[in-house]
């Protein structure tokens, strides 16, 4: 059975459709520029933003009405409606159809700019939860005119899209769909920018990817999604390969010999059947940061050995889109192949010592297999392969039964001192009550279970981490863009807390978060099955993890809807049947 | 300079969050990284905010921090001679 890639639908700042997008990279035309859209101080960070005005995308979508919609809605309600438009499909009645997104902002650039006013103004009582990344994904369905879909949002920061495509694809495996439309999509926010400046890792002039000069990353903002399915005549590419790993090593920084990432590469390359010879071009991560590039480079190195094949960075051209860039550097790539040449590693001219060389571009091409790296935060490293032609993937050879060994819960903050048990005061300091509620509810599960490391993590989160978003958020306001704590930003993703599991029980595994509203446990528990059924993984740790603010419970309290526990840990160990 | 030195140890166990943990625990001259206190590269960011925050000095660069942020002596040492608030 094959994964026929049938439609691709993409924007950011090199082009507002596919056509435009490959124009601006056979052109070698960046879309990086001074900040015009977001509202931010930090007019001295140059940016890749999609060039059009929220109206302007609510114009194209034929929304009405004044109401605020966050951009990373309209930006993916776009690219959907292109790759649906592209696959020819026809009516989707009748057929079983996914919609799954990857993002971590969600509505962050709405919530943001109410922040302050939705203290008092209880007109403003529709936002709150604008920010909950499962809504963007109810909205973006709704934008893009589809009914009656399931719909799922992945959140594992950067890497995010590019782990939508990996469920899609899994689930057309086992039968679950028919069509899956997949990818991410992510707007700039100022809650991110200065998330990332905080960490000193943004540079002020252009990236320049795999370069020895340097200094950082631009953000970018964008959106792209490809329409999955089985065996179709009109296919684009194929997925013939990919791999979810996770670095444990650092929650905002990657391993010196880039462990995840090569773990990643391997495990896709494993599952094409391919060498890596057969490999003729890497779209890298490539985010332009010191850290980065060095140890993919090192990855890369471990994976490719002295023949290299083509490799670069396009995030010169887009500026790093987060959780948006694994569906857009992997519909470039697919574009790539289409057209036979390799997109330029733009703004590189000096080798880093010990680094891969990039590529700056060649025409006449021809491209059979391609690899598309994505990573995020916390070291959730994924690795996907692109194919024009591929032998397909074949059933498991045996399906194991599920069950359940050990369950957890952590439901009030004065069970939290118990931590000590486990982790010392110099490690829990910087946690917050979540944090330490989930670590405590996954070491008792995993000790009930008597294992040190499972084989896979999957965690499940409805709004996040919102205490600590909560105290950035505020602080944004307090100090105007200034002096920020990089600690908070650092806890603030929604796969803050699988990783920090990882980090500290050394599981390279796969590593997912699922964070789609109340579906979250139920999609989290639906990847642990599928896993453990087709003897991908002997032992799954599946978490369920949320919490509340006076704030955001003062909001539910207001519009008369249940206030939401202050937290709320559930810890699970799943595995298999032997006999 | 010891009023200098008994604030940096003052700032330092507030941004770190350093709860167990008194100025007199810290000793002037005592490494922050590594063996010593035991700070990380995260650590070093918020040390950047502090110097920032309070003494109006920026640093461009996280690398710059290495040398200045040895311990809590070398720290004083440096905002005594750069600081501009």
């Amino acid at each position: 059975m094959k994964i026929s890639v049938t439609g691709l639908g993409i924007i950011c700042a090199i082009g507002n459709d596919a056509s435009q997008v490959l124009d601006s990279l056979k052109n070698k035309e960046s879309g990086i520029r001074p900040i015009k859209y977001l509202r931010s101080k930090h007019v001295e960070l140059p940016v890749g933003e999609v060039q059009l005005s929220n109206q302007q995308m609510k114009d194209m979508l034929g929304i009405e009405g004044d109401g605020p919609v966050s951009r990373t809605s309209l930006m993916g309600a776009i690219a959907i409606r292109q790759a649906l438009a592209q696959a020819g499909l026809g009516g989707l009645e009748g057929k079983r159809v996914a919609l799954i997104s990857g993002t971590t902002v969600g509505g962050m650039d709405i919530t943001e700019q109410y922040f302050e006013r939705m203290k008092t103004d209880d007109s403003l009582l529709y936002l709150p939860g604008s920010n909950e990344c499962g809504r963007s994904t109810v909205e973006m369905a709704s934008y893009a005119g589809l009914k009656d879909v399931q719909t799922c949002t992945i959140s594992t920061a950067c890497s995010s899209a590019l782990n939508s495509i990996i469920l899609g694809s899994e689930m057309l495996q086992r039968d679950e769909v028919d069509v899956v439309i997949a990818g991410g999509s992510e707007s700039l926010s100022k809650f991110h920018l200065n998330g990332f400046n905080t960490l000193m890792i943004l540079d002020k002039e252009r990236c320049r990817p795999f370069d020895d000069t340097r200094a950082g990353l631009n953000l970018g903002e964008g959106a792209a999604f490809v329409v999955l399915q089985k065996d179709a005549d009109n296919t684009l590419a194929y997925v013939s390969g990919y791999g979810n790993r996770c670095d444990a090593f650092h929650q905002t920084a990657s391993s010196e010999n880039g462990q995840g990432a090569f773990l990643a590469m391997s495990d896709a390359l494993t599952m094409a059947n391919l060498k890596p010879s057969d490999i003729q071009y890497v779209n890298a991560h490539g985010t332009g940061t010191p850290n980065n590039d060095i140890s993919e480079s090192q990855a890369l190195k471990r994976v490719f050995g002295e023949s290299l094949p083509e490799i670069s960075s396009t995030k010169a051209f887009t500026g790093h889109t987060t959780s948006a860039s694994g569906s857009i550097e992997a519909v470039m790539c697919i574009l790539a192949m289409q057209e036979g040449f390799t997109p330029a590693n733009l703004g590189w001219a000096n080798p880093i010592e010990g680094g891969i060389v990039p590529t700056m571009g060649r025409e006449g091409v021809r491209l059979d297999n391609v690899v598309c790296n994505s990573f995020g935060f916390g070291g959730n490293d994924s690795s996907l392969i692109l194919s024009r032609s591929t032998g397909g993937f074949s059933a498991p050879s045996k399906e194991y039964e599920v069950k359940e060994i050990s369950r957890q819960s952590v439901d009030s903050v004065e069970q939290l001192p118990a931590l000590k048990e486990f982790v010392t005061p110099m490690e829990s300091r910087r946690m917050g009550k979540l944090m330490k509620a989930a670590h405590l509810a996954s070491f008792r599960a995993s000790r009930e279970a008597g294992i040190e490391c499972p084989d896979a993590i999957i965690t499940a989160t409805s709004r996040g981490m919102l205490e600590i978003s909560q105290q950035f958020l505020d602080d944004i306001v307090v100090n105007d863009e200034e002096l920020l704590k990089p600690t908070l930003f650092m806890q603030s993703t929604h796969n803050t807390i699988s990783s920090a599991i990882a980090i500290r029980t050394k599981c390279h595994g796969y590593n997912i978060t699922y964070s789609h509203s109340d579906e979250s446990l139920d999609w989290a528990l639906r990847d642990a099955r599928r896993l453990i059924q087709t003897g991908k993984a002997r032992t799954v740790l599946v978490g369920s993890f949320d919490e509340s603010t006076p704030y955001f419970a003062s909001f539910a309290q207001r519009s008369g809807e249940t206030v939401p526990p202050e937290i709320q840990a559930l810890s699970i160990i799943l595995t298999r049947n032997e006999d | 300079m010891e009023e200098l030195i008994r604030d940096l140890k003052e700032q330092i166990i507030d941004a770190l969050n350093l709860e167990e943990i008194t100025p007199e625990d810290i000793e002037d001259n005592a490494p922050l990284f590594g063996d010593g206190l035991g700070l990380d590269s995260i650590d070093a960011l918020e040390l950047i905010v502090i110097l920032d925050k309070y003494y109006g000095i920026k640093l461009a660069n996280p690398a710059q921090g290495k040398e200045i942020f040895k311990s809590v002596a070398a720290i004083a040492e440096y905002v005594a001679k750069n600081r501009t608030k």
